[in-house]
């Protein structure tokens, strides 16, 4: 009786170990937390934290090979064809000749515009409250805060922006920002992919677990292309303990540079 | 029975001496009524982690602007010099050796709409400690910073451009916002339209970064102690300055601030500034936090992208 009723115990134990260990927490298996995203305090799915592209798009959004100071990589444009009006691939190619006098982020430090920012090599921060989400990124302290409320300004009487103007609003699990009032100044990349300054971008964040965001970014610009496209791209979320953005100022390091022999003959 | 009685005339005589040195005239006008215990404090609300709830846009003013010490005319520039500080002097500030000022109608640049009426009791604003107004400079740092501010108009080099001029990070105390302070769990996040910078303070319990990490802001962490905020905020970078007066800091800047709410729409600032290779004992300075007109929006502020501030002072350099 009393090794039929340890043997029964034990099997229950066995079963029990074997339940236990297909929890995540408690299993073995390392990496990426499995399971929805955390919430906020007002059901939205919470997107606070650190968050970085892991991708080459800064270099070159399409498809590119490796060369000195240039990874190689797949694109993140779907279908790797940006619908160039016939006078703009003739621009673009004239970019990418002059790039390396001709890229005002690259060379002068300027806001590398959106959806750009999203993905320079550095981390960018998402601080989300119920009430407001601001976007902050490490290059060049950029800025942009999401306006869940109103509507664009007036195109003709506001002043054009580097980064645009964002406003938010939620499809279900999806942050979904709506971009207008560009200026024309930026590029999407390194590799003299432009814009005009009727440019509207479409992003969509939406978390697949905890740490991974789903980022899509639709451009859409008459003046350029001959019907909108699209960009995705997974944002890693920086689960190092204590991460925080620091400084990168180039424009201060640029002056330091430049400037270090000022000042000079008129 | 006749000891406490006369306890308490001294205590009554304390109470009146000070109610009379708070209520002290300023400018002829008749004197501010003092805030009495009865008088109902806020209550703010709290936000999902427990914070009290100060989220918001705010103008922000009486930080910077230094000019309260001791008057000295510096050579031929006479009343553009930041520390000639005269009424004529637009630069100069507080002349008034009560510390108190009456608070301004719009003190930001461009008038940024603020909302409600100004907290019924004044505000110290400027410098409050030390009370003689003159700031505790170590004497070879006193002089080394008024011959730097002879060398800044026009600027000798780059070194002598301020900061702002620069589109440099503005650090805690040049610029004026307009701040949007946002609250996720555990965050402060200041978010200035000034210069397009994000300050976060932690208060999750972090330490600070390492001491080979500096920066232009600093790295904060905070707690709050009731309705204050107390920010400690260390690391700075050799590149900070204080106001036109006071064109730089050093990198053992360490700064304490304190905000405490007053009402829905005001915020007291207190800041300690404690800076050991300049000074011999820290300082503090005060301004008020008072949010705007509902219906603001920060704006872009894109500083470098449109400045000619350094090639107009020193010529187009050369071209790599």
């Amino acid at each position: 009786m009393n090794t039929i009723r340890r043997s029964i115990i034990s099997a229950a134990a066995f079963a029990t170990i074997l339940w236990l260990m297909e929890i995540p927490a408690l299993a073995q298996a390392p990496a990426a937390r499995a399971g929805a995203p955390r919430r906020m305090a007002d059901g939205k799915p919470d997107f606070n934290g650190i968050w970085q592209a892991l991708n080459t798009a800064a270099w070159d959004i399409q498809d590119h090979v490796g060369q000195l100071g240039v990874p190689p990589g797949q694109g993140v444009v779907e279908g790797n064809e940006i619908p160039y009006q016939a006078w703009a691939l003739a621009k673009k190619k004239e970019n990418f000749a002059n790039r390396k006098t001709a890229d005002q982020t690259e060379v002068n430090c300027f806001l590398p515009g959106v959806p750009r920012i999203t993905y320079m090599p550095f981390p960018f921060k998402i601080a989300q409250t119920s009430k407001a989400i601001a976007f902050s990124y490490e290059f060049a302290h950029g800025l942009r805060i999401i306006q869940m409320e109103g509507n664009h300004p007036d195109p003709d009487s506001f002043p054009d922006t580097w980064m645009g103007d964002s406003r938010g609003h939620w499809e279900g699990e999806t942050l979904v920002v709506d971009v207008r009032n560009f200026n024309d100044q930026t590029w999407f990349d390194q590799a003299g992919n432009f814009h005009s300054d009727a440019l509207h971008v479409v992003e969509r964040y939406t978390l697949t677990d905890p740490d991974h965001i789903n980022y899509e970014a639709t451009i859409e610009d008459p003046k350029v292309f001959t019907r909108p496209w699209k960009m995705s791209m997974p944002l890693y979320r920086r689960v190092e303990k204590n991460m925080e953005l620091l400084e990168y100022e180039c424009v201060f390091y640029l002056q330091e540079e430049r400037y270090k022999n000022a000042p000079f003959k008129k | 029975m006749s000891r406490r009685f006369s306890s308490a005339i001294m205590a009554v005589a304390v109470l009146t001496t000070v109610s009379l040195g708070l209520l002290m005239p300023v400018n002829g006008q008749t004197p501010a009524k003092v805030a009495t215990p009865a008088a109902t404090p806020w209550t703010p609300p709290r936000t999902p982690d427990g914070q009290p709830d100060i989220q918001g846009i705010y103008a922000r003013g009486g930080v910077g602007g230094l000019a309260v010490e001791a008057r000295e005319s510096n050579g031929p520039h006479g009343a553009e010099n930041p520390l000639d500080a005269t009424a004529s002097n637009p630069l100069s500030v507080s002349d008034r050796p009560d510390g108190l000022r009456n608070i301004p109608k719009g003190f930001n640049v461009g008038g940024t709409p603020v909302a409600g009426p100004a907290p019924a009791e004044k505000r110290r604003l400027g410098l409050i400690d030390p009370s003689n107004k003159v700031l505790p400079w170590k004497p070879e740092e006193d002089r080394n910073r008024r011959d730097f501010l002879k060398r800044t108009n026009p600027a000798a080099s780059l070194r002598y451009v301020e900061y702002d001029a620069r589109c440099a990070l503005p650090g805690l105390f040049l610029g004026n916002g307009p701040f949007e302070f946002i609250q996720p769990p555990q965050e402060v996040v200041v978010l200035s339209e000034y210069s397009h910078f994000t300050r976060v303070i932690h208060l999750d319990g972090r330490p600070h970064l390492g001491s080979n990490i500096r920066l232009f802001n600093g790295d904060s962490v905070g707690h709050w102690e009731g309705n204050t905020l107390i920010v400690d905020t260390t690391n700075f970078n050799e590149f900070t300055a204080f106001s036109r007066e006071i064109p730089y800091l050093s990198d053992a800047l360490h700064t304490i601030e304190r905000l405490t709410i007053i009402d829905q729409n005001n915020m007291d600032y207190e800041v300690t500034v404690d800076d050991p290779k300049l000074f011999t004992k820290p300082w503090k300075t005060a301004g008020l936090y008072r949010k705007v007109k509902k219906g603001y929006e920060i704006m872009e502020y894109a500083c470098a992208e449109g400045s000619l501030t350094l090639e107009n002072i020193f010529g187009k350099p050369p071209s790599r």
